[in-house]
């Protein structure tokens, strides 16, 4: 608690340092800098209710106002809340921290203490930033209105967000998270043939195909004519030139990732995902 | 020996008597309540793809994903268009509630309800700014965030203001009225089996309900005054831990960003802050990007500056003075990721997390300027007939905060 201690030289109210102010009184007055200066607390137009009651005794609080009766039941609260503080934030730094000894013998625990409400991640540009731009693309088969099949050529969805994104300064998380992060979940959940790991990988692959229907149906002019039967998927991983003032050289070709062909549910072809 | 039990005893008395931090605890509430309501203003015409039961993570998607790992979320209790719409409309009354100071303890309690309603629908579109949002939510339901700078203030001042001049205070009926529809709504779902999925979130709606009711009941007669103390005394404990877990859990943050990064080559070698800057997701200003890592040594500046004061910051907790430059250095920097790479509501949770060690007499002397500047704009907007203007009224020290 000391992280926050009162500054020496700032305005004090009379009951000490504000930190220990007792939260059942009216807000302290502030040395008046000004003739209508009032508390923040206070409602503008009401100065009359800056002053203290001065005849209302100052209500007791504390342990001290307690009956030993009562102290033991603070007592039990305050071990009480002290250990499950301690506990929780042992918990989610052993979350955090690199694979231990602690973490493999109590790795099920941890995972039980902080799964799903306290799960974090503070590592977005550690140990070492992304590198590389990693585009989402998609063609599609598509059924026509005449009977006949067309395929589409490659839309991609990765350069319309970082289109939608340039000059912006709220980015909506559907032009800088919704497939990013998909494409993350679908990587993190696919072997490098493609094949889906667990529960997870299933729905990694629906969530993926919704998104680039989806997509397709807003923006791509074929796609809005026709009913979309299939779709192909691939990513493209560019390397991020390094500064012109460094002499390191990496690759500029483009790396493909190519995806399976997937057939559409019948919602989905519907346009039913929006 | 008697040092140590006096020091104990002290330590006892004070985290016990008060809620500590009552401008830290206020100034987070206003900051993570208003993101939220930022953010979900801001996606407001994005809502159906994000959260709705026919977007692309669909409703039977995130259900299958929530049966496997219990997170809560109340926006998976009906597939119905009305009922997201419901929460959605909702989860932004909830959080404007909060930042202004409304009925606190239900307010933040609707707050985090709608904070994990929307992220635990659909876990796969948030950032960083989600995940402060998501665990601040929680904790800000275990603390007194409404001592200072909130409606409840104003009007405990007021009754108090009254009770001294003698006045017969009317009797709140907002109050029992708020906790009883709550109670119906907590019945109901633990009723229809909407609880069943993860005890945690449940568990933790009740008793704050079951708090509020004892709450209210001790405090309408003179003989429960012990019970009422003692209910005092936990809350305050309550505040107390949760604000050390608040602070606790922003050192962490910074601790892993930073002692992560210290094993990156790219932030060994300097280069790291270029990269982000030059990624398509994160740069909507390429001819910024490009004028900021125009130098390599700028850049290796920034990049071991980061390091270094995110790995520094937990420790200069000890020292009030470096501290508080570093948290300015902090604020700085997030302020400026938050154009610089599109990310302003990561940013504003950021700033907010760092705000709680922000010290009283700046958060009090913040409070100041942000009254007179709502009475000289009340007293612009209220002006029926042209009212004399006060001499201290200058638009210089005008700030765009109001709580």
């Amino acid at each position: 608690m000391d992280a926050y201690d009162e500054d020496p030289r700032g305005p004090q109210g009379p009951d000490g340092s504000a930190g220990t102010r007792l939260p059942e009184e009216p807000p302290a007055p502030p040395p008046p800098p000004g003739p209508t200066a009032a508390p923040a607390t206070e409602a503008a137009p009401a100065p009359e209710a800056a002053p203290a009651p001065e005849a209302a005794p100052a209500p007791r609080t504390g342990v001290a106002a307690l009956s030993p009766r009562y102290q033991v039941g603070a007592a039990l609260a305050l071990a009480v809340v002290a250990v499950a503080a301690c506990v929780h934030l042992l918990m989610v730094f052993l979350s955090l921290a690199p694979a231990n000894t602690v973490t493999k013998q109590h790795g099920k625990a941890i995972e039980e203490w902080v799964y799903p409400e306290f799960e974090q991640n503070w590592k977005l540009f550690a140990p070492n930033p992304l590198q590389q731009n990693i585009a989402v693309q998609v063609r599609a088969e598509v059924r026509m209105r005449d009977g006949g099949l067309r395929t589409t050529g490659w839309t991609d969805l990765s350069a319309q967000d970082g289109a939608a994104i340039d000059g912006n300064l709220a980015p909506s998380h559907t032009q800088q998270n919704l497939l990013r992060r998909a494409w993350d979940f679908f990587s993190a959940t696919h072997g490098t043939d493609n094949r889906p790991v667990g529960l997870r990988g299933s729905l990694s692959e629906q969530y993926l195909r919704r998104i680039v229907v989806m997509r397709l149906y807003q923006d791509d002019p074929t796609s809005r004519e026709g009913v979309i039967q299939r779709v192909q998927i691939r990513s493209s991983t560019t390397n991020v030139q390094p500064p012109p003032w460094s002499r390191e050289r990496v690759s500029d070709k483009p790396v493909y990732r190519l995806l399976p062909w997937w057939s559409l549910s019948s919602d989905e072809a519907a346009g039913g995902v929006r | 020996m008697n040092r140590l039990s006096l020091t104990l005893s002290r330590g006892v008395a004070r985290v016990t008597e008060a809620a500590l931090g009552p401008y830290q605890s206020a100034v987070i509430r206003i900051g993570f309540a208003g993101t939220w309501m930022l953010f979900l203003l801001r996606e407001f015409p994005h809502r159906q793809e994000l959260y709705g039961p026919t977007g692309p993570w669909g409703w039977n998607l995130a259900k299958e994903l929530t049966a496997d790992n219990h997170a809560f979320t109340a926006l998976l209790w009906s597939d119905g268009r009305l009922w997201f719409e419901c929460c959605y409309a909702l989860a932004i009354l909830a959080s404007a509630a909060l930042l202004l100071g409304w009925r606190t303890r239900t307010a933040s309690v609707l707050f985090m309800v709608g904070v994990l309603s929307l992220q635990n629908r659909s876990v796969f579109i948030g950032d960083g700014g989600d995940n402060v949002l998501h665990l601040m939510a929680i904790y800000l339901v275990f603390t007194r965030c409404g001592q200072v700078w909130s409606l409840d203030a104003r009007r405990a001042a007021h009754g108090a203001a009254a009770r001294a001049r003698g006045e017969r205070v009317p009797a709140d009926r907002t109050g029992p009225l708020l906790w009883a529809v709550s109670g119906l709504a907590l019945g109901a779902a633990t009723l229809t089996g909407r609880f069943d999925n993860g005890w945690l979130i449940p568990a933790l709606l009740w008793t704050a309900w079951a708090g509020l009711g004892l709450w209210w009941a001790v405090g309408r007669r003179a003989a429960w005054e012990q019970p009422r103390i003692l209910l005092d005394v936990i809350a305050n404990i309550l505040h107390n831990g949760a604000l050390a877990v608040i602070m606790a859990e922003a050192c962490l943050i910074y601790a892993t960003a930073g002692w992560y990064k210290v094993q990156g080559s790219r932030w060994q070698d300097g280069t790291a802050v270029y990269y982000p800057l030059h990624l398509d997701y994160f740069s909507p200003w390429p001819a910024l990007a490009d004028l900021m890592s125009s130098s390599g040594t700028i850049l290796m500046l920034v990049a071991y500056g980061t390091v270094m004061v995110q790995v520094a910051f937990p420790f200069t907790l000890f020292n009030r003075r470096v501290k508080n430059v570093l948290l300015a250095l902090m604020m700085v920097e997030h302020a400026v990721i938050a154009v610089v790479l599109g990310l302003p509501f990561f940013s504003l949770a950021m700033i907010t997390a760092d705000a709680v060690f922000l010290p009283t007499s700046f958060l009090r002397r913040l409070g100041d300027l942000a009254a007179r500047a709502r009475g000289r704009l009340a007293r612009r907007v209220g002006r029926t007939v042209p009212a004399q203007r006060s001499p201290e009224e200058s638009p210089t020290d005008r700030v765009g905060f109001t709580a």
